[in-house]
């Protein structure tokens, strides 16, 4: 196995526009001057970042296609990453040397274990984010990540041959073709177009094409699909609008402050890049009764709340909200945006009223009576591929060599797609030098919930990781993925650079020692009542009791 | 707990006991096919759906813990369609042939061409020819099932052709020369309909009682479980417990940044609490189901020459044991089953218990002591007067009324209450059945009435078993550990319910709580 960040001497990898330095010259007929990947990427976003990142650690050469390279790392809604279940994602990403969690330990502004009350296995790593740092070292890390190249272009078609015999599917994946017309040719290819297929924006009655506001949408890649026979579904999620922070009365508001210390989200990072006291706090408030007679008043100019997409229950927006449970109060989370941010995401007010109201609903809610509106909320639909047509190692059926990953598959939520990004990169990598997939099991992380789900069950509604979907909770928690993915990720996808493939086996054998001794310890057992009063331990027993007995047997009580 | 017997202060000064006592033997064994069999259908039920809809796809994760949503669920290998014999093998009046699947219909015209399909569930009489030679086969009553309204939800025809081994080889000959068609695998019907949502695991289990219930009182409790009560009651408790899993899931995922509303845990505790009084009452009676199932077992003991071999032979109407008028007839337990007013019983007639004779006979006294000893184990609760200090049902019978002068006194006023029987006359036989019945009752449960009751041990091993996690619940000091208790004891409330998949709990979770940013 191999690593590039272990060895030294770093090569460089390029950004240029229009030029493939990395790349042999194809040699088929397409013509002696197409280049030629290993891998080629389609999509800047966490799916997109992560697959691309991770197909380079394999030692494919890979291509990074997005719309525009200033985007890349963009966080599109919230400005958080983690939480419970996601929290466990991404540290299954990082065990797998994925970027996430090590770009959110520099990133971060507001780091916080939610659960800390409740147990380890259920524990949720979160933590706020700035937009512009998390955005700036993801670009930097994307940039200096050896064999990879990013490019920028919108791709419109697939190019397509004949399927491999000893596989299934029906054609094979062997390139694309930008919307200028060039073709760029690779071994394999991930779709991670986010909700940029036939990306529709709405606020209040109006509606128009775009994957998130002030961009493009793919709609010749969306009819390729279709027409390759994939089947398509549609599915709707929306945003809140932005306030501008100095219009928010802070000082009559509950706040929320970060941990101390913090907790870091990479295994490789003993604290974050800031201390705890420099950290920016968050605030609570609540809907009230005004808000709900805004949200019914104006229901006629709301067409996104009436139309019959589904959304995420998880993520209502406030007009699904008021209808399905109303007169309550709802919470708003103030979240900072970032360090030198001016703007604050009220978490739990996605909306997608015409604008106007929306300041109207806002400057009722008690801190934002002043509240200043700087972009609205909106709602988007957008084209999702049925998951039940890819695999456990996420190519698809229907096209040999071909990857999704990301909100493509109906999930939502950075962490979930960062997890797919990781699975598809790796595979597409492994596809390509023959190798058998790498697959993560339910049995063995998060990861393998979501993907097992999804491709067996498919969704209706954008998924989301919870830990009430994993069977094995107590065993898949957030302190243990490395010793449960990083020796698998460096023996057999090799996407696991050396240090962390070191620093997981030592993990491992210190545990393993911890734990013989613990198996070793043997007191009598009215020594053991007096240690551990709870446990309701028979004294008459002569034989000394081992405290693996113990674990065992009243696990309960400890 | 069983409702105390009428004979419970008496002296053991009996002539002649008659003991009904709990099953033994056959049981164990009989439950453990019964259960692996039964076991084996519900862990194939999350495996096919893997198997249908994702062919291609290769290992999976070991057994899912709980069953997913089967949506669009087929059976295995659903495109075929399957025949068989339903009714017993053997000369008779009518018999029946059964086909399931989508090649059903095509199979009726065939058989019936040149007519096609009689009107849907309606009984229809056609002339049955063989395809290949166009040669009759029988003129017979044809019935056509659509699915999904069928025993199997396929789509199903019914032959009721005349009994004859002949007509039925031929017609079953002529379904096998269809296409798509084949001899159905033992079970398979039942098993489609199983697949196919129509019957749950216990109305499956029910079926196969009622297809070998024996006894009146086995009928009723079988058709009751077929009918869906026991799955009703145990979807119920599921119901509650699913609901409670919801709220702590609700809290761990969603407790810290959402706002619940207040209690949500403490109702949890409230719903657990109320289930576990309702397990707990229903498993200390649930062995008289598996009883009623299985056959009690009634033992006549006592002194020799007292006629315990001539009641064997009077309750069981047949032989069993040889009488003479010689004590110490019978030297060994003889057993053989009978149907007691209703209820299945295995009737042991013993040697009769005396000291001080020959070495056989001896060992004979042994055995019988330790038929009643065995039952002392088994049945608990109700003290009696036995030699052991146990708690047996016990009846006691004074034979011979015959002898008794009619005028002169009858046994002294200090005797316990007893029967008075004559095996000669047959007085006295309908007050010791009618006393038998209550007796019976009381051990099996009466199957028309009351709360089902638990059939099988694998019933009682999953309530117990779910009683037992909810007991870690409330000990637990971790929520997830709480959870998981939780989760333990819904896995084994959903053995015998089926369902259990995630996306139920998360469905409650969105009905009852405003949750998600």
């Amino acid at each position: 196995m191999f690593s590039f960040r272990g060895c030294g001497g770093r090569v460089a990898a390029s950004f240029t526009k229009r030029q493939f330095p990395l790349p042999r010259l194809s040699s088929d007929s397409a013509g002696p001057r197409t280049p030629h990947f290993d891998v080629i990427v389609i999509g800047g976003g966490h799916a997109g970042t992560e697959a691309a990142t991770a197909a380079a650690r394999c030692g494919s050469r890979t291509l990074l296609l997005t719309h525009r390279v200033d985007t890349i790392g963009q966080m599109s809604c919230n400005p958080s990453f983690g939480g419970i279940g996601k929290g466990h994602l991404m540290r299954e990403v990082d065990a797998l040397d994925g970027l996430c969690s090590r770009i959110c330990d520099q990133s971060g502004v507001h780091y916080k274990v939610l659960n800390r009350c409740k147990g380890p296995a259920v524990w949720g790593l979160r933590a706020q984010i700035d937009r512009k740092l998390y955005k700036q070292n993801m670009q930097k890390e994307i940039l200096s990540t050896p064999l990879l190249t990013v490019q920028e272009g919108a791709v419109e078609d697939l190019i397509l041959t004949e399927p491999e015999p000893e596989h299934t599917g029906k054609c094979r994946v062997s390139g694309v073709v930008l919307v200028d017309g060039s073709t760029v040719y690779s071994e394999s290819v991930i779709l991670t177009t986010g909700t940029f297929l036939r990306g529709m924006i709405i606020i209040g009655l109006e509606m128009h094409p775009a994957g998130r506001l002030g961009d493009q949408p793919s709609i010749g890649l969306a009819q390729t699909l279709e027409k390759l026979g994939f089947v398509v579904g549609r599915l709707k999620t929306g945003t809140p609008p932005r306030i501008a922070k100095e219009s928010i009365n802070f000082s009559i508001l509950n706040k929320q402050t970060p941990d101390n210390p913090s907790l870091p989200f990479s295994f490789m990072n003993e604290t974050v890049w800031i201390k705890p006291e420099d950290q920016l706090p968050c605030y609570l408030t609540h809907t009230n009764p005004r808000v709900d007679e805004i949200v019914l008043k104006n229901l006629h100019l709301n067409s996104h709340v009436k139309e019959t997409i589904r959304g995420p229950r998880y993520c209502p927006s406030i007009e699904s909200k008021v209808l399905r449970f109303p007169n309550r109060q709802h919470q708003v989370w103030l979240e900072p945006e970032g360090m030198d941010s001016d703007l604050i995401y009220p978490q739990g007010l996605s909306m997608t009223l015409p604008a106007e109201l929306q300041e109207k609903m806002i400057t009722c809610i008690r801190g934002l009576e002043k509240a200043k509106v700087i972009q609205p909320g909106y709602g988007v639909q957008y084209d999702y591929l049925d998951p039940r047509q890819i695999t456990p190692s996420l190519e698809t059926h229907l096209v040999q060599r071909l990857f999704f990953a990301g909100q493509i598959n109906g999930t939502t939520g950075y962490e979930e797609a960062a997890a797919q990004g990781v699975i598809a990169g790796i595979n597409a990598s492994l596809r390509v030098n023959r190798k058998p997939p790498f697959v993560i099991s339910r049995t063995e992380g998060y990861i393998g919930v979501l993907i097992d789900d999804l491709t067996t069950l498919g969704t209706s509604e954008p998924y989301r990781m919870f830990t009430s979907r994993v069977e094995f909770r107590l065993s898949l928690r957030p302190d243990n993925a490395d010793s449960r993915l990083t020796l698998r990720g460096y023996k057999e996808a090799g996407c696991v650079s050396q240090q962390r493939y070191e620093r997981a086996c030592w993990m491992k054998s210190s545990l393993e020692e911890g734990i013989s001794v613990l198996k070793s310890i043997e007191f009598s057992s009215s020594k053991w009542k007096n240690l551990i009063p709870e446990a309701s331990i028979s004294t008459s027993r002569s034989l000394p009791v081992r405290y693996t007995f113990l674990i065992q047997t009243f696990s309960h009580f400890l | 707990m069983y409702p105390k017997a009428p004979n419970d202060d008496r002296e053991s000064l009996s002539t002649l006991l008659v003991v009904p006592r709990s099953g033994r033997g056959v049981l164990p064994r009989l439950e453990a096919t019964q259960a692996g069999r039964a076991g084996g259908v519900a862990g194939c039920k999350s495996m096919w759906r893997g198997l249908w809809t994702l062919a291609a796809q290769a290992a999976r994760g070991p057994r899912r813990l709980c069953t997913r949503r089967s949506s669009s669920a087929l059976a295995p290998g659903s495109g075929a369609t399957i025949f068989a014999l339903s009714s017993g093998q053997g000369r008779c009046g009518v018999a029946v042939i059964r086909t399931s699947g989508p090649a059903s219909g095509q199979a009726l015209r065939i058989l019936t061409a040149p007519r096609d399909l009689p009107p849907a569930r309606h009984a229809s009489l056609r002339l049955l020819s063989d395809p290949r030679s166009g040669e009759p086969l029988d003129r017979a009553l044809v019935l056509w099932f659509p699915g999904p309204k069928s025993f199997t939800g396929e789509d199903c025809v019914e032959f009721h052709v005349h009994g004859g081994p002949a007509v039925v080889s031929g017609v079953l000959q002529a379904l096998g020369s269809v296409p798509g068609l084949r001899p159905a695998e033992a079970g398979e019907f039942t098993r489609r309909a199983f697949a196919h949502g129509k019957l749950n695991l216990t109305e499956v289990e029910g079926l196969a009682d009622l297809i070998h219930a024996e006894t009146e009182a086995q009928r009723r409790q079988a058709l009751r479980q077929l009918d869906g009560e026991l799955g009703h009651l145990c979807r119920g408790w599921a119901e509650t417990l699913t609901k409670a899993l919801a709220h702590v899931e609700a809290y761990i995922d969603f407790g810290e940044d959402d706002n619940l509303e207040e209690g949500v845990l403490e109702q949890a505790d409230i719903e657990v609490r109320a289930l576990q009084v309702a397990l707990g009452a229903h498993l200390r009676d649930a062995r008289r189901g598996q009883r009623l199932r299985s056959g009690a077992h009634v033992v006549v003991t006592g002194p020799p020459n007292a006629g315990k071999s001539s009641l064997v032979n009077l309750l069981s109407r047949k032989p069993v044991s040889i009488v003479s008028p010689e004590p110490g007839t019978t030297r060994d337990v003889l057993e053989t089953p009978v149907d007691l007013a209703g209820f299945p019983v295995l009737l042991s007639d013993t040697a009769g218990l005396r000291e001080g004779v020959g070495p056989v006979e001896q060992e004979g006294v042994r055995r019988a002591r330790e038929s009643c000893n065995f039952l002392a184990t088994v049945v608990a609760s109700v003290g009696a007067q036995s030699h052991s200090d146990s708690s047996q049902r016990l009846l006691l019978v004074l034979n011979k009324s015959d002898l008794l002068s009619t005028e002169g006194p009858g046994p002294g006023p200090d005797m316990p209450p007893h029967l008075l029987l004559s095996c000669v006359t047959g007085e006295g036989l309908d007050g010791l059945l009618e006393a038998l019945r209550e007796e019976l009752a009381a051990v099996c449960g009466d199957p028309s009435t009351g709360p089902p009751l638990l059939t099988r041990a694998r019933h009682q091993h999953h309530l117990q078993g779910c009683l037992d996690a909810l007991g870690h619940y409330k000990q637990s000091k971790d929520l997830a550990l709480a959870a998981e208790a939780l989760r333990v004891a819904r896995g084994h409330l959903t053995r015998l319910t089926g369902g259990g998949g995630t996306e139920e709990i998360l469905d409650i979770i969105f009905r009852d709580f405003c949750v998600g940013k």
